[in-house]
């Protein structure tokens, strides 16, 4: 049984956690705010240039299928790198670690297409938890999450090119969370290189002149949809991540909540308890003086 | 009022307008664009955009990217654009520096010489179209 200043101590403390993971949910839900506008405003641009390039492509493949421009044409599988994104920082429920286990059933479902797959990391998290599991790390991107940009996005998506036209890796792909709603990730694999082209709609029969020439256009047009699908990957786990924090902090609070009950109620019954005996002391030693 | 010009960057919607005319740095050299022009999509260079509305010319620095006509709807597709009243240009004018130094250590082989290029060539368009 404990003591009752033991419990009092106690109900400080996990009054003093609640604070904390109160205030951790509310700055989630702020950043969550932010996170999710950053998503919204890359729309206009992710569709129009979705739209250029299923266009461009189409054309492109139709006419000359043999000579695929090089990020569009796949090869002989044998070397795959995976890019895992997961967040900076902990305390976010299962945001993190669900990644992890995606990738792991990535590898054992797709280890036999590829002879090897290399792993590279965003974020602390990523790394820290494959090398725990002794999983080699190719690459680590530090610091991408700490004031995130396009810039940054373009970047990583730079670099995966390049290795991917120098023959380094025959294929790249993201593993990230995407975001469905404050307290729905989905964890997915998408398949970044070689660049699938978007499906082209019917509008497409508008004979455009481009300048300086198809073919020109394809090659500028595809790198940045490479970056934008980065970008893309990063914005929706960083908006998954404040997400998975603030649903992860909301329960963290009601468990706190509980379990204040809880002791308080332990505290009063162990108070009257001790009361109780007090007096009956006290009625015991003035019924043995008479 | 026969244009709608919108441009978009990944990062934002920075600009949705209609206007007179469009004046963009295309690869293959300026070119601008009115009514009725035909479906047209160009690449373009670092430099200077701009737009006539009622005889007033508003000008934007543009990183590079892509611009697209049809329908007298003029779409373009900016890595970065500024509109020249917000550009630093003490800002840009230490990028432009900084990325001069830069490239005097590179080799045309390097694998960061075409970043840095890339750099020089936006800082000095921001230069330019602030300056104006």
């Amino acid at each position: 049984m404990p003591s009752l200043r033991d419990i009092r101590t106690r109900i400080t403390s996990v009054k003093s956690t609640r604070q904390i993971t109160k205030a951790m949910k509310m700055v989630a839900a702020a950043k969550l705010r932010r996170a999710q506008d950053a998503v919204l405003k890359t729309r206009p641009y992710a569709i129009l240039l979705d739209k250029a390039l299923g266009r461009v492509a189409a054309r492109a493949a139709a006419e000359e299928s043999a000579t695929l421009h090089p990020l569009l044409a796949a090869r002989q599988a044998r070397l795959a790198e995976v890019v895992v994104i997961t967040s900076d920082r902990g305390l976010a429920g299962g945001f993190n670690s669900n990644i992890i286990r995606r990738v792991q059933r990535f590898i054992t479902e797709s280890g036999d297409t590829w002879e090897r797959i290399e792993l590279s990391t965003i974020g602390r998290k990523a790394k820290d938890f494959l090398r725990a599991r002794k999983l080699a790390v190719r690459k680590d991107w530090v610091g991408v999450h700490q004031g995130l940009t396009y810039a940054k996005a373009e970047g990583i998506a730079q670099e995966l090119v390049k290795r991917y036209l120098a023959g380094e890796v025959d294929s790249v792909f993201l593993c990230y969370n995407e975001f469905k709603s404050a307290i729905a990730q989905v964890q997915v694999v998408v398949q970044l290189l070689p660049i699938q082209p978007p499906a082209v709609e019917a509008e497409a029969a508008i004979d455009f002149i481009y300048e300086p020439s198809r073919e020109a256009l394809l090659a500028e047009l595809l790198p940045r949809h490479v970056a934008m699908q980065v970008w893309r990957a990063l914005l929706e786990s960083a908006a998954s991540e404040h997400g998975a924090r603030m649903s992860a902090m909301e329960s963290a609070t009601k468990n706190a909540e509980e379990m204040i009950a809880a002791l308080t109620l332990q505290y009063n019954r162990a108070r009257q308890a001790y009361v109780t005996k007090e007096l009956m002391e006290i009625v015991g030693g003035a019924e043995a003086l008479k | 009022m026969a244009l709608t010009l919108d441009i978009v960057t990944p990062e934002r919607r920075v600009l949705s307008v209609t206007c007179d005319e469009v004046r963009a740095p295309g690869v293959l050299g300026g070119f601008g664009i009115r009514r009725g022009h035909t479906s047209f999509m160009s690449a373009l260079e670092p430099g200077r955009l701009s737009y006539l509305e009622a005889g007033q010319e508003h000008a934007f620095a543009v990183g590079g990217g892509f611009l697209q006509v049809a329908d007298d709807k003029v779409m373009v597709l900016a890595d970065t654009a500024e509109a020249a009243a917000d550009i630093d240009l003490d800002r840009a004018q230490r990028a432009l520096a900084d990325a001069r130094e830069k490239l005097k250590k590179l080799t045309v082989d390097d694998r960061t010489h075409a970043e840095e290029e890339a750099r020089v060539r936006r800082a000095v368009a921001r230069i330019a179209v602030a300056a104006k």
